[in-house]
Order: C-alpha cells, then structure tokens, then sequence
C-alpha cells in the first residue's frame, strides 16, 4: 500500500497540465503525462505513461472509461524511452482502447474501439465502433473503419471539428466535478 | 431468448414432422394442434417503412415498387441514412455585398460516414428529397422492361383466352341465373361469381402481341476502355458484390457510381393455421407498435421441457438426466409419460378425427369464402428423421406428474410453496411454483461413441380448451388430453472403458 502511495506521489509530480486543459479529478492519470491546451479529460478516463512520457495536444476530447496506455512492449528494453504522441482535435470516445504511439490531428476512435500499438493513425480518421486494429501499418489520412469486419474506405472529409462539444463541456463538467489543478512542467 | 429455450437442445415435433424449438411454433386453439411456420399461411396484412414507420396500402406499395419514397439506404454499407443539415452563405443576386445564408441538406451515413457530397450529389433545398432527385441516371432499361412486362401480360391474357374458350360448354348453371336479375351488367356478373374481369377480344390481343419487337443479337460486343490496361487497378475504388447487388438497375462498378437507394418496405404480416384457417399471429397494424392482436406462441399453452443436468455418457451404461417441466397456463395440468411410438399413433389418431369435431360447420370467419381462398390444405404428415441415439427410460404411463398453475407473482414470493403433490421422489427430484424437475435414465448406444446423445419420448398433458363454439350452446371450458413428441441432445457420447 505505502509503496503504490509513494509510487503514485512520485508519477504525479511528472503531470503537466496547460492552463486552458480541463482534466476531471476523477481521471486516472499515471507517469509523465503533459495535456495540451482546451483538452478535456473526463471522469473515469484513464491515461497511463509506462513505457516514456504521453504527449497530448489541444482541443481533445478524453471521454469516460477511455484508456490510453503508452505500454512497456513484452521483451523490450525498459531503458529506452517510447514517446506517445496524440495531436489536437481528436476525439476518444466512451471505453476506447488506444495503445498505438502516433496519433494526428482531428481523428474520432469511436465507442469500444481498439487501437493496438503496431497501428500509426494519421490525421482524420475514423475508428468505427467495435473495430480492432491489431496490425503494424500507418493508416492513411481520412480512412474510416466501420462495420462488424472492420471494412475500410476512405473519406472526402475530414470528421467534424469537436469545437461546440468542448464549449458545451467546459461549461458544463465544471460545474458537477472537480477539477485536477494546472501545472507547468516544474 | 434462443440460448434460454435451448434452441438447438430441445426440439417439439410439430404436426408436419418439422422438428422445432417450442419458441418458434404457434398452438392452434381450435384443432389443438402444433403449427411451426412451415404449416401455417403467411398474409401480408401491411407494408410499412421501418424508418419512418409509415404504412402504405399493398397497391400504393406495388405502385411504388415496394420501396419508401423519402428514406434511403446506405449505398456503401446498406444502413439507413440519416438526413444533415448546412447553412451555405450564398451571394445575393440582386445586392452583390449582401450574402444570404441557406439551408442545405444531404445524406450522411452514421455507421461508415459516407455522404451524397462523396459522389458529388448537390445538397437539396427541402428536408424531405424525393426519389427522382438523383436516381434518373442509368434507368435505360426501364422502357424495355415495360414493354416485356406487357408482352408478357398479353401472353397470359391469351392463354386464358383459349382456355376460357375450352370450358365456355360447362359454365355453371349457377352463374348463368344471376344474368337474369335486372340491373346486373355482365361486369357485376363476373365479379360477384369470382371470376376475373372479362378479356379483351382476342384479335386486339394478336394484333398487339404482332406489335411486339423481339430482341436482337449484336454481332459485336462494345470493346473494354483504354484505361483498364494501362492503369493501376485500386480496389478500394471497386464496388463489393453486396454493394453492386443492392443497386440492380446501374450495378456500378466504382464507388463513385454509388447513388442512394430508396429504402426497402417491411411487412407485418399474420399467420394461419392451415387446417382451421384461424389466425395462430395476427400483428397490431400500427408499425410502432411491437403488440399482437391475436398470438398463440405454444410457449403460453404446451408444457415446456428443459434439459438440467446431465451425468457424463457413457456408450450402454446408465447415466441420469434431469430435466424440467414448466405449465405455462393459468390452470393445473397433469403430465405422464409415453413411448415415441404411443404418441406418434395418438398424432395420426387425432388428425383423422379433426375434420368433424374440433372445426365445426359454420365457425369459418364469413370473410373467408370459399371462391377466395383456396380450401384447407389437409397434409400427411412427414415422418420424423432424427436418428434416436441413446434409449430413455421413462415413468410408466400411470404415472401422473401434477404441475401447478403459473403464477406471475410467484416468482417475487419468498414463502416456500405450501401445496401438496404426493410424488415418488425416485422421478421427481424438486419443485417450485410452476416447474417440476424430473430425472431420467438414459443409456446411450455403445456404437455412437463421439456423436451426440439424442433421446426422445412423448408426454401426455391436459389442456383447458376455452373456446366457446357456437354448436355448443352452454360454454364450459373443456378439459381435453393431448399429447406431443420431444428430442432431447444430451450431449457427446463417450467411448465406454
């Protein structure tokens, strides 16, 4: 018990939240995690840095029971540090897995989705609902998954912008939760 | 609800000789009989859309090619779209520094996120974009259909015709009388002895059918364009065959020939036992409506068996079973045993007697005439074929099994059950409310080691009959024994040691 509290003590101090960043005191935060600008973290939302620092950028939307692990490869070597990186205006919706280490800018991993950590996802794509990806590719920009065999297309446009969903948020999540305190890297 | 009535575990006989699960058969309550939906009549009672839930009459349905007018499917995942809203800011003609904002709306699909802006389908002005909208390329066909469709009308009036013109010596004398009521034309005549409306003369017919232009050869076939030697082949431009097939007229062979397809018609539709002609399902018409008007599912009437335990199966050993049986009327009923044999030979019994007792003369719904619909079928039915690989033995025939009432408030009631039934404990191992759980010994045949173990027997039960007939003038429920046949799939057989 009193190594977990040291343990979680000393990962917490390596949490970088930006001022504007609204992170909900009930998420799950471990290791050297910094979140960008107007990225929400809901409640119930867990973010673990096992294998090296997570990185996220502005404007994502982290909804409950997501899971975004930057996980220590089986057999790999502990010492060398894996970056995850995850861009802006993504959306991870309610109980979506993402292990990968690369993610653009304004992508939606839908409900129970799964993203494993061979997958690079590029910008604007679209992770259906259910769909597992467990393979070693950079997915193409504007893909979309979709169905219960995981069939591909790819799109005209990019998903639409998380704007108004975040202005709803941050107006909203603050008044029902508590909120995880902004932080500079020191 | 399949894994909880074990589909595929326990399996009633229905009259035909279809072997079923007791959920997917109807109890006929006027010959008393198992209906599975091989031996019943299917009527389509109405065509409705499943996304706007409006109902069409069956002629406006055919008119409109079974399809709805304002919902469309997906033509890349075959889901229903959903209609999007924009505004576009548009320049004013008249003031070229104002700028107007409009509303646009496409279709957009939820599931793959396809759009009528992928394949360049302008935005429309209203909400609701009727089919003609887009769908008018690709429709050469269309004239050349009709035209066979109506040779082919021809044909058949023809061919009625000559045969009319075979039988014109037998008109019955039945139908000639009514020429002789005043006011009656010939038209009324036909159509009150149910006969089809009268033909045209029969040389308008070959000389219309003259007109028709058969289709020619051609001597040579359009060559294949350039690029399908010269360019690289991307197949995620390639339609599906399912994507290809949901759009028979055009059967686009690149995504970016997709159109949206207007969406298929659902049927409610009612069934009837094909010996009474009495409604076994009849739907509530309303489409947002999931009630039945009339539904006799054999689950509320036979008794249901269910598999509980089994000992491991071992090839001519003994091993125990358990099963359980629930009543699912309001009524005690009492349950005894009988060989597959017995009950086979009580089956064909009760279908010879059925034609005079249980459908009384009259009972037939007055709507149902008999130059409307054709006459019961009355079918031998099929021998059983499922081999019985394990021989069960049963509780001799006296032996009586009373099963209580169902009772939906039993189930909250936390009291222990306080009736008597005087049972061998040796058969009946446990009771509680409406069930009773029974054990068995079966012996598996030595020579089937690794196939499944299928038993089968037949059980008698006593049913309340609570249609009142208009033959017999004081109604009193009658209580009447039937009987039906099960297959039971135990399991792997064993090899013996």
């Amino acid at each position: 018990m009193s190594s977990q509290a040291s343990h979680e003590s000393k990962s917490k101090s390596d949490l970088k939240i930006s001022d504007q960043a609204l992170v909900c005191h009930e998420s799950k935060l471990r290791g050297d995690i910094t979140i960008g600008p107007n990225t929400i973290v809901h409640p119930r939302a867990t973010i673990i840095a096992e294998a090296g620092p997570i990185i996220i950028g502005a404007s994502n939307i982290i909804e409950e029971q997501a899971y975004i692990i930057n996980r220590l490869r089986p057999g790999a070597d502990p010492s060398i540090v894996q970056v995850m990186e995850i861009g802006s205006n993504n959306v991870f919706e309610v109980d979506c897995v993402f292990e990968s280490s690369m993610m653009g800018n304004q992508n939606v991993l839908e409900v129970k989705s799964h993203v494993g950590p061979g997958v690079e996802i590029s910008d604007g794509c679209i992770i259906g609902a259910g769909c597992k990806l467990n393979g070693n590719e950079r997915l193409p920009e504007k893909s979309v998954i979709y169905g219960s065999d995981c069939a591909r297309r790819i799109a005209m446009d990019k998903p639409p912008h998380p704007s108004l969903q975040i202005d709803y948020l941050t107006k909203i999540l603050v008044k029902y939760h508590h909120l995880k305190k902004p932080r500079s890297a020191n | 609800m399949a894994l909880m009535f074990q589909s595929d575990v326990v399996q009633y006989v229905c009259t035909c000789g279809q072997l079923k699960p007791i959920s997917l058969m109807y109890f006929c309550r006027h010959c008393l009989k198992l209906r599975c939906g091989y031996c019943v009549c299917h009527e389509v009672d109405s065509h409705y859309c499943s996304n706007c839930l409006e109902i069409l009459p069956s002629a406006e349905a055919r008119l409109k090619k079974h399809r709805c007018q304002t919902c469309f499917d997906c033509p890349n995942c075959l889901n229903t779209l959903a209609v999007r809203a924009t505004t576009v800011s548009v320049r004013d003609p008249d003031d070229p520094n104002k700028v107007n904002s409009l509303k646009k709306y496409y279709h957009s699909c939820f599931f793959c996120r396809w759009t009528t802006r992928d394949v360049g389908l302008p935005d429309q002005a209203v909400q609701t974009v009727s089919a003609n909208g887009w769908s008018q390329k690709g429709e050469s066909n269309i004239q050349r259909i009709n035209v066979l469709l109506e040779y082919v009308r021809l044909l058949g009036m023809q061919e009625r015709h000559e045969r009319e013109q075979r039988e014109k010596k037998f008109t019955p004398r039945s139908r000639r009388t009514f020429t002789h009521h005043p006011g009656l034309t010939a038209a009324h005549v036909r159509k009150r002895a149910g006969l089809p409306p009268e033909l045209p003369a029969p040389s308008t017919i070959r000389d219309n059918l003259a007109e028709f232009q058969p289709a020619v050869a051609k001597e040579e076939v359009a060559s294949l364009p350039e690029s399908i030697f010269t360019e690289e082949l991307d197949i995620d431009q390639v339609t599906t065959l399912t994507q290809r097939l949901a759009q028979p007229e055009t059967q686009p062979e690149s995504i970016v020939d997709l159109i949206p397809s207007c969406k298929h018609l659902c049927t409610k539709r009612s069934q009837r036992c094909r010996g009474c002609e009495h409604n076994v399902s009849k739907p509530d018409l309303n489409p947002s409506s999931i009630k039945f008007k009339i539904q006799h599912a054999a689950s509320f009437h036979v008794p249901e068996v269910r598999l509980v335990s089994v000992q491991p199966l071992i090839g001519s050993k003994e091993c125990e079973i358990v099963i359980v049986f629930s009543n699912p009327s309001q009524q005690p009923t009492t349950i005894s045993f009988i060989t597959l044999e017995e009950a086979e030979a009580e089956a064909q019994e009760h279908t010879e007697v059925t034609p005079d007792t249980s459908v009384p003369q009259g009972e037939a719904p007055p709507s149902l005439s008999s130059l409307t619909r054709s006459p019961p079928v009355m079918e031998e039915p099929r021998p059983v074929s499922i081999a019985v690989t394990g021989d069960v033995n049963l509780p001799t025939a006296d032996v009586e099994i009373v099963l209580a009432p169902k009772d939906d408030a039993a189930e909250y009631d936390d009291s222990s059950d306080t009736q008597q039934f005087h049972d061998d404990p040796q058969i009946v191992v446990h009771r509680r409310a409406n069930k009773a759980s029974l054990r068995l010994t079966v012996i598996p045949h030595a020579d089937k080691a690794g196939q499944n173990c299928t038993i089968g027997f037949g059980f008698r039960y006593t049913y309340i009959n609570r249609i009142s007939t208009p033959a017999s003038a004081s109604f009193e429920p009658q209580k009447v024994q039937l009987s039906s046949r099960t297959f039971l799939n135990c399991g792997k057989i064993k090899e013996s040691q």
